[in-house]
């Protein structure tokens, strides 16, 4: 009797185990999934996580496709359309470019990415990082930010968005899927 | 029994058939129409086409038509008439004959494939209604793909001469011109801006002296602001000094404004490109849904409403037709539609009705390409103005709108052209690659004096020059043909 209540109790936490849902489950460079907090606007939502460990511990990365726009010939060109297209004003409408930004590769496209100062809500002052990256007349936007060293949230959230679960995720989310 | 089967088998295969055939275009086909039948169509040389303007000039009538850049598999078609491969620029047209269209000259623009080469835009102006223009010429303002605005002398249309060219610029767009005054509102990308359009407001009354007067857009969008960058122009409508308004719609599928600007105060306030001086002119901004844009902010001034004749206040109401872009193919977007704001008080507009095509009397989001508005006629011509619209609506075609009534707009025609062998394929991506097909993409819309209408295909179909029939010519009082 008691095997048995022991054999149930092991299934019954195996199985919790199994539902937890994959947002909950840490992932690679120490990012878990948690929920995306904006109010719905003109582009369906993204993906948020969470950096647990790593040193980037505390930061948040919204990642989202944002599928046609015009310019599909020449991609994201400067500095400027990094600034208008990055969530970054999501979190606050009040930052500023702490330098300019750089061409970046990843998962096979190209794009631009730049560090800012950004005033948080509460007063705060966090580093961020947007990322907007190009597939044709599509763009992949990301923005990491959080109390810690700017240099060091942008290079875990790169690490990041280079794993295999991620870039299949982006290829998935620019096709519409 | 076995027959109740064998009928049932039958009118399901029958079901299947005909929403095949309805979501799938084939050459050869007929015209999918409604109170609007083709007069004549020229093939444009299968270039894609965005705006067209009808100009009468002297005894013809003109058609200027702007293209979009090239494509993977054409980025510079031959020209029949001359044997070269030529970039995408403006088709000159003379549809005097709207029978018989006479393609006269095609001028060859930006080289670049699709949004990013061409000559996408063109507006017309007679030497003698410009305050310093040549009296005995016509000129014609076009873009330069995305790096300039050049103006033409178009006296001979099929020998247009460059007089002018202001470049340098990051975009360019759907730009207005005002005729009598010279004034125009250019939309630019213009160097130090945070947005890829904006307004740059020049004189062009003197078409080979062009004047800068300021440049101008949403604070946010000035060179040296941080913070959050506001949607970008797509257009402006001016009513002139007479009117005094313009009207900017920002955004194409998302976060659209419209904008309603004190023109003088525009012309004549503080240029300074700060967040003080842009703000001065606005006389109020309407922001629109996430889920769409404004390319089209057309206004429709002082409207008697029939409904409203026996109020004893509000009988005339000033409307201002929104027209949103589609963007995406087979409807992976929200829907891009028609809406129509209330703006009698100016400071307070509102929205007050809608109008869209049924996806389902076409299952149009089945077949290809985009599915939705992008455009308006921009004619003021009294033979249209403020009775009815016509929208270009890409792979549902034109739709023809009884709008006497701005509170409760009504379709009263559509015609969707046949495909042909130079009509372009349109793909989206699904899993291991692409997937395509071939539908008609109605680009923009515009209308003459005579009451003609003239729909552009953007994936190569060419021109088509279409006249009411029916019920419809007696919406906008024409007489039976």
């Amino acid at each position: 009797m008691r095997r048995a209540a022991t054999m149930l109790m092991a299934v019954i936490a195996l199985g919790a185990v199994s539902n937890l849902r994959a947002s909950e489950m840490p992932r690679a460079g120490g990012w878990r999934e948690i929920a995306w907090s904006f109010p719905r606007d003109g582009w369906p939502a993204g993906r948020a996580f969470r950096c647990i460990a790593g040193g980037c511990d505390g930061a948040e990365l919204y990642i989202r496709a944002k599928r046609g726009f015009c310019n599909c010939d020449t991609g994201v060109a400067d500095d400027d359309e990094v600034d208008r297209v990055t969530d970054i004003d999501l979190i606050s409408p009040r930052f500023v470019p702490a330098g300019p930004g750089h061409a970046v590769g990843v998962a096979a496209m190209l794009g631009r990415i730049r560090l800012y100062d950004l005033d948080m809500p509460d007063g705060a002052r966090h580093a961020a990082t947007g990322l907007a990256l190009s597939r044709r007349c599509d763009l992949l936007v990301a923005v990491a930010q959080g109390a810690g060293e700017a240099n060091a949230v942008q290079s875990a959230a790169l690490v990041f968005l280079e794993t295999e679960e991620m870039t299949r995720w982006m290829a998935e989310a620019l096709d519409g899927r | 029994m076995f027959r109740c089967v064998l009928t049932a088998a039958g009118l399901a295969l029958f079901a299947c058939s005909t929403v095949a055939y309805a979501q799938k275009q084939t050459i050869g086909a007929p015209p999918e129409a409604s109170n609007m039948k083709l007069v004549g169509t020229n093939d444009l040389q299968a270039r894609s086409a965005y705006q067209p303007t009808i100009h009468h000039q002297g005894d013809r009538w003109i058609a200027y038509i702007g293209h979009h850049g090239g494509t993977d598999d054409a980025p510079a078609p031959v020209n029949p008439m001359t044997g070269q491969a030529e970039p995408n620029g403006t088709s000159i047209v003379d549809v005097t004959d709207p029978a018989r269209p006479k393609y006269l000259r095609h001028l060859p623009g930006q080289e670049g494939k699709y949004e990013s080469g061409g000559a996408q835009m063109v507006r017309v102006c007679d030497g003698k209604t410009l305050p310093k223009g040549d009296p005995n010429a016509v000129y014609m303002l076009r873009t330069f793909g995305g790096e300039a605005h050049e103006i033409w002398n178009v006296t001979d249309p099929a020998s247009p001469v460059l007089i002018t060219r202001i470049a340098g610029l990051k975009d360019t767009h759907k730009s207005w011109w005002e005729c009598d005054t010279g004034i125009a509102f250019l939309v630019s990308g213009a160097p130090e801006w945070r947005t890829r359009r904006m307004t740059q407001v020049y004189d062009l009354s003197d078409p080979a002296h062009p004047q800068k007067i300021r440049d101008f857009g949403l604070p946010g969008q000035e060179p040296g602001s941080t913070g959050a960058v506001p949607t970008e122009l797509h257009g402006p409508i001016s009513t002139g000094p007479n009117g005094n308004r313009v009207y900017f719609g920002y955004g194409t599928n998302k976060g659209g404004i419209l904008q309603i600007v004190d023109r003088e105060k525009l012309l004549t306030g503080p240029k300074e490109p700060t967040a003080d001086n842009l703000r001065f002119p606005e006389i109020s901004r309407m922001p629109m849904s996430a889920f769409n844009g404004a390319h089209t902010t057309f206004p429709m001034l002082d409207m008697p409403v029939a409904e409203f004749s026996e109020d004893k206040d509000g009988k005339t109401r000033d409307i201002v037709m929104i027209v949103d872009e589609a963007i995406l193919n087979e409807c992976g977007e929200a829907r891009q539609m028609v809406w129509f704001a209330d703006v009698t008080t100016e400071t307070r507009p509102m929205m007050i009705s809608s109008y869209t095509v049924p996806e389902a009397s076409g299952q149009f989001c089945q077949r290809g390409g985009r599915f939705g508005s992008h455009s308006s006629n921009e004619s003021m011509a009294s033979v249209y103005y403020k009775k009815m619209a016509f929208i270009a609506f890409f792979n549902a075609g034109v739709r023809a709108l009884d709008i006497r009534d701005p509170y409760h707009p009504k379709e009263v025609g559509y015609f969707i052209p046949a495909i042909t062998a130079a009509t372009d394929k349109r793909c989206i991506p699904v899993e291991g690659g692409e997937r395509c097909k071939v539908a008609i993409q109605t680009n923009n819309v515009e209308t003459d004096d005579r009451g003609y209408i003239y729909i552009v295909d953007r994936a190569n179909t060419g021109l088509h020059i279409l006249e009411l029939t029916g019920p419809a010519r007696a919406v906008a009082g024409l007489p039976r043909n």
